[in-house]
């Protein structure tokens, strides 16, 4: 008799104090896995496919990049070429730069030479502040 | 009978302890923001050695206006986790380049030893498409997408 007339104790409600416990594992989740997009690099802006620029050969300073990644550096109005390392195009075209306002970097690459001595200069150049470079590739 | 104490007695109604029952609310609310702003990333990423700069600076573009183009060491492009003939190239860039308004970024991903005449190629043909603006992928950008990790 006693044991029959005893309440059941258990709830038939789901319980709702834990609902704030399984937003908040969810939303720990969520941020954890998250990635915001951070897209980082060397930008630079191609000519356009029509325009040719006709630019004096004294605002012009070649830059060839070599396959053993050495760079050769010449004046567009002389014939004297130096041979550098990439780590010195920055201080380089600072003190060009300094001489010359109009100075543009003609970075010509060897078809053979590693892409990362084109980004080596690349970057030295752009370290420096330069604004107006143009990439070919090395022909002959 | 007047009231005892001028009704000093009376006790305050407001609770002294903040509501916790809009706690899973509030919870709720910050779970469906970032559900909404996660975005899963589309392309796995190739294997490549990516090329250090210094002057590594942050792509200033939506995401949807970027797109990858990856080199391989051997010279191979791939688009979209898909491998793309070099003559390719400029057939993909085109309609995304007209799509986003002439907003499109190019993300060139290629190996630090693939050989120039690769790269040339592939800037050839994005400069076919009409687009201008390219970003050469640098390994700073590498590092701090896996410090977000």
């Amino acid at each position: 008799m006693a044991i029959l007339n005893k309440k059941q104790k258990v709830s038939d409600e789901i319980p709702s104090a834990s609902m704030a416990d399984i937003a908040f594992l969810l939303l720990i989740f969520f941020l954890v896995t998250t990635v915001f997009p951070k897209d980082r690099g060397l930008p630079i802006v191609l000519p356009d496919a029509q325009d040719d620029v006709e630019v004096s050969q004294r605002n012009i300073l070649h830059i060839d990049i070599m396959p053993n990644g050495t760079v050769q550096l010449r004046r567009g109005d002389s014939q004297n070429t130096s041979t550098v390392s990439p780590r010195d195009i920055e201080g380089i075209w600072r003190i060009e730069v300094a001489q010359n306002p109009n100075l543009i970097a003609a970075v010509k690459t060897h078809p053979e030479a590693q892409h990362r001595y084109m980004i080596q200069v690349l970057d030295g150049l752009q370290m420096a502040g330069a604004e107006r470079i143009a990439l070919q590739m090395l022909e002959g | 009978m007047a009231i005892s104490g001028g009704g000093f007695q009376r006790k305050s109604k407001a609770s002294d302890q903040i509501p916790s029952s809009s706690l899973a609310d509030i919870a709720f609310l910050l779970l469906i923001f970032f559900m909404v702003t996660t975005v899963f990333r589309k392309e796995t990423e190739r294997n490549i050695e990516w090329p250090d700069a210094a002057a590594t600076q942050q792509i200033d573009e939506k995401r949807q206006n970027i797109m990858y183009i990856w080199v391989e060491q051997s010279g191979q492009v791939f688009i979209n986790d898909r491998p793309v003939d070099m003559t390719d190239v400029s057939s993909l860039v085109a309609p995304a380049w007209a799509e986003s308004n002439r907003r499109l970024r190019i993300s060139l991903r290629a190996d630090a030893r693939v050989p120039y005449r690769f790269i040339d190629a592939v800037q050839q043909e994005i400069k076919d498409a009409g687009a201008i603006y390219v970003v050469f992928a640098t390994d700073l950008e590498r590092q701090m997408q896996r410090v977000r990790r």
